[in-house]
């Protein structure tokens, strides 16, 4: 999806064809709980669907390639980077948001100084909630190397980290 | 509730911190601020997903550009078709106008459509024809930079060497753009900005309106680090001509990619060097030659060496900036300051080993005030100094090495302006338009307003980041805060005198009379009445303070930073473990955010001095790693714990606390490593690769 590959047809060496995809894809799919039913373009990502078309802006593009986890969702609980997933492929899944993550619970977060500018923050949040679900993974994993796929250009992830293990109430963030 | 003059309570403390240190809770950062406790206003609206920030403003109807771009370093367009393009779905139009490119990611042209996708598709279907051309792509394309001649003739030792740094560019997780809509008569401009009030100013004629009929605003902003500063740059120019002629609000963010190749960065620079010294570490003389590459630019390549804050008698300074074909800088977090900190604190360490010297004496001898020395033996203290071993001694295959390095910031607050208003039901409304980048600006403002007035934070509401609201500076150069803090505690106090006045009228008394603490008006120091019935008496629509400071004073901080690190003599790879950055910065207002500000300073030190590079290909000069895998940003997982020291000693006024932090960092770093390898790695970013070399160079 990036600049760069994209731009690369440009040059008139290039021999791919045009783009004449004209048909969508009808599909269903739970989204926080709904049933959602939508057209999609074949290339249309997950991210671009919510954002643009179902009014759901929480989660973000950092990067558009999988590397930043600022789109972070759960596809039948397990997180993605909504950005890399045609969105078609999620028929019959189940998708949470950012905007399903009851908001009381996330008063640990908000104390460690979790977040600065907040860009990179519901990923983080959706990738933090998800460990939270699954704290048997903290068995083998510590909670920085979960978090590895949410980069943040702000806090220096100590207070991400602090908070989670408030959050989650363990203490294995795994300090460097 | 504010203590100006204490030290911190570090002195009889802990010489060592640990490295599990609560973020929640610093105790040797306690007590030195206007607040302690306070998390940051909006942190709530952050973590939901609530807060919108301007690429989350998809409004209904909307349609959605971006530019066509130039692949290449230096390429003509010799021809387009179209007419594949134009025909996909949803595709509104294509304005390219053939033209000789000069940097990759220059724009030719754009395409507008219905959707994302249809942009997107629309890119990819268009035949362009381009003709490369030869391109340069570095200093050293058009410099010979080799080691300077000349030594100082009382010298003892003098050293030579050349230092680079590469092309950092600003990542910040939003990128650069935002939204029009224009309604004919009126228009809303939803900008991702550091300057709400550059960006009205800087439309000129673009939107056919008068500044007083569109409004600017940017509630939220992810990151700009410099790179927001500024009119409303080319994208928000696209959307406001998109908007006017389509008569619809108008989409124009920039992609990762073109985040990196043209919404500027901090430029690249080598800096070729002879020092002389004495035994004792005094500087008799020597030659600084400095290039910075500024890609297309003409300019902004300043490189900060010598900088200032080491005694240099008779060190002789030039600069040039180098053009070539790539995109070119903008203001990044202190400009020119990091690269030339890494020159100048390595340049000293070296200098330290040939005199067998320790570099922290060296450094402490060299500082040019006492400020810096005190820093310098707190700081020792706390990252443990006494531990470290002598350049080159250790043997293991992990070896741990200790730097450190110092900063200084001062900048001319551009002055700003801000209203109170204390409304009957008791609320309070404070409002001044300057955006919140992520430092706290909310936060700060509504502590400042309580602080003043004399209220529970709780009562306080708070309106930023809107050009409706009075004008206030741009988030560039750590002025935020000390401008608007003050002015807004003046409108606060001028509201709280105007409250005061309407009690006396209504009693007969004197506004002099009155005070608050904690939410209670006492009269004459007395209980008079609870802040809500004393509001209860002001008239409908409540009384407004409102303050203006004109451009002030320069306030300088300083800071040093410790860092220790690990390195694997076998792969290469740094191992950051511990960073201590002590900073200065005036009457801290909110500890919490402070706190945060420091520490995003330090972790961009180290990931401009571990990992990042902007890559352009030789041949064709076009970026090869445009994204956020192969320019590398540092993660959790290669996080040292950082800790930052608030200095308030003796301090008044708000300082600079934005950029300083950054300064030292990437510098105190290649110290560590050159102390933990015995040889130094001169070129930045430290990868394995260069770690590797440098230890065989010390070897043979
Ligand atoms: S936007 Fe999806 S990972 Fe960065
Ligand atoms: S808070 Fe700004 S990117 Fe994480």
């Amino acid at each position: 999806m990036g600049f760069a590959t994209s731009q690369s047809s440009m040059n008139h060496q290039s021999t791919q064809s045009s783009a004449t995809l004209n048909g969508t894809i009808a599909i269903r799919f739970t989204l926080n709980g709904r049933e959602v039913e939508i057209a999609v373009d074949p290339t249309e990502r997950l991210l671009d669907t919510l954002r643009y078309r179902l009014n759901l802006p929480g989660s973000k593009e950092g990067c558009g390639e999988g590397e930043c986890g600022a789109c972070t969702v759960t596809i039948d609980d397990l997180p993605a980077n909504s950005c890399l997933v045609p969105t078609f492929q999620v028929r019959g899944c189940n998708v949470r948001t950012i905007e399903s993550i009851p908001t009381s619970s996330l008063q640990p977060m908000l104390e460690t100084g979790a977040t600065q500018c907040g860009a990179c923050t519901p990923g983080v949040v959706v990738t933090a909630n998800w460990i939270k679900e699954h704290s048997s993974v903290l068995a083998s994993h510590t909670l920085r190397a979960l978090m590895a796929g949410n980069l943040c250009r702000c806090t220096g992830y100590d207070g991400i980290i602090d908070g989670l293990e408030k959050w989650i109430g363990n203490p294995k963030g795994g300090r460097p | 509730m504010i203590k100006t003059d204490v030290a911190p309570t570090l002195a009889g403390g802990p010489t060592l911190i640990p490295t599990d240190m609560p973020t929640t809770n610093r105790p040797m950062n306690m007590g030195q601020s206007m607040d302690d406790n306070t998390s940051r206003l909006d942190g709530v609206a952050k973590i939901t997903g609530a807060a919108k920030y301007s690429s989350d403003m998809l409004l209904p109807n909307a349609v959605f550009a971006r530019f066509v771009r130039c692949p290449f370093g230096a390429a003509n367009l010799e021809t387009v078709d179209d007419s594949a393009a134009r025909k996909v779905p949803g595709v509104i139009d294509i304005e390219i106008t053939p033209k000789a490119c000069t940097y990759n990611g220059q724009p030719v042209g754009h395409v507008v459509a219905e959707s994302p996708v249809a942009v997107n598709r629309a890119l990819k279907a268009l035949k362009l024809n381009w003709k490369k051309d030869s391109v340069k792509t570095s200093i050293r394309d058009t410099k010979q930079v080799g080691l300077l001649k000349g030594n100082a003739p009382d010298a003892d030792v003098t050293i030579r060497a050349v230092y680079s740094t590469p092309v950092q560019t600003h990542s910040s997780l939003e990128t650069h753009g935002g939204v029009v809509d224009h309604k004919g008569d009126k228009a809303t401009v939803y900008a991702s900005t550091q300057g709400t009030f550059s960006v009205r100013d800087g439309f000129g004629d673009a939107l056919s309106l008068k500044g007083s009929d569109f409004e600017v605003v940017c509630e939220y902003v992810g990151g700009g680090f410099g790179s927001k500063l500024g009119g409303p740059g080319k994208e928000l120019m696209l959307a406001a001509k998109l908007s006017q002629k389509l008569k619809r609000p108008a989409y124009v963010m920039c992609n990762r990619a073109e985040e990196h190749l043209d919404t500027g960065n901090r430029p690249s620079s080598v800096t070729s060097v002879w020092l002389s010294l004495k035994k004792d570490g005094s500087v008799v003389g020597g030659e600084v030659m400095t290039y910075g590459g500024v890609g297309v630019a003409n300019g902004g390549g300043g490189c900060n060496v010598p900088s200032g804050r080491y005694t240099f008698a008779n060190v002789n300074k030039s600069h040039e900036d180098v053009s070539f074909n790539a995109g070119g800088p903008r203001a990044f977090r202190a400009p020119g300051r990091p690269q030339g900190a890494f020159a100048e604190e390595l340049m000293l360490d070296e200098a330290a080993a040939e005199l067998g010297m320790d570099p922290l004496a060296l450094k402490r001898k060299l500082a040019i005030d006492d400020v810096y020395r005190e820093m310098l033996d707190q700081g020792a203290k706390l990252i443990g100094w006494g531990e470290r071993k002598a350049n080159g001694s250790q043997t293991s295959v992990m070896r741990t090495g200790f730097g450190v390095g110092i900063a200084g910031w001062g900048s001319a607050s551009p002055g700003g302006n801000a209203e109170v208003v204390i409304h009957p039901d008791g609320s309070v409304e404070s409002r001044t338009g300057t955006q919140d980048i992520g430092t706290g600006q909310r936060t700060t403002m509504g502590i400042c307003t309580a602080d003043a007035i004399g209220i529970p934070l709780s009562m306080v509401t708070v309106q930023i980041g809107r050009s409706s609201l009075p004008p206030g500076p741009g988030s560039g150069g750590s002025v935020t805060s000390p401008t608007t803090a003050p002015t807004m505690m003046n409108a606060a106090t001028q509201a709280r005198t105007k409250l005061f006045e309407v009690l006396a009228r209504q009693g007969g008394d004197n506004a002099a009379d009155f005070t608050v603490k904690d939410g209670v008006v006492l009269k004459r120091g007395e209980k008079f009445l609870s802040w809500k019935d004393a509001c209860a008496k002001l008239p409908a629509d409540g009384v407004m303070g409102s303050a203006s400071t004109g451009d002030g004073g320069k306030g300088n901080s300083q800071g040093v930073q410790f860092v220790k690190v690990v390195v694997d003599c076998e792969t290469g790879i740094i191992y950051p473990k511990h960073v201590i950055a002590i900073q200065s910065c005036g009457r801290v207002i909110c500890r919490k955010t402070a706190e945060s500000q420091i520490i995003g300073g330090v972790i961009q030190g180290l990931s401009y001095g571990m990992f990042e590079n902007r890559i352009l290909d030789r041949n064709v000069g076009a970026m090869v790693n445009p994204n956020l895998e192969w320019y590398k940003i540092l993660g959790p997982c290669e996080m040292p714990h950082i800790e930052p020291v608030l200095w308030a000693h003796g301090q008044t006024g708000v300082k600079a606390l934005g950029e300083p932090p950054t300064i030292p960092t990437a510098g105190a770093l290649a110290c560590a490593v050159f102390n933990a390898i015995g040889a130094p790695v001169r070129h930045l970013p430290l990868t394995p690769d260069k770690v590797l070399s440098a230890l065989e160079g010390a070897r043979s």
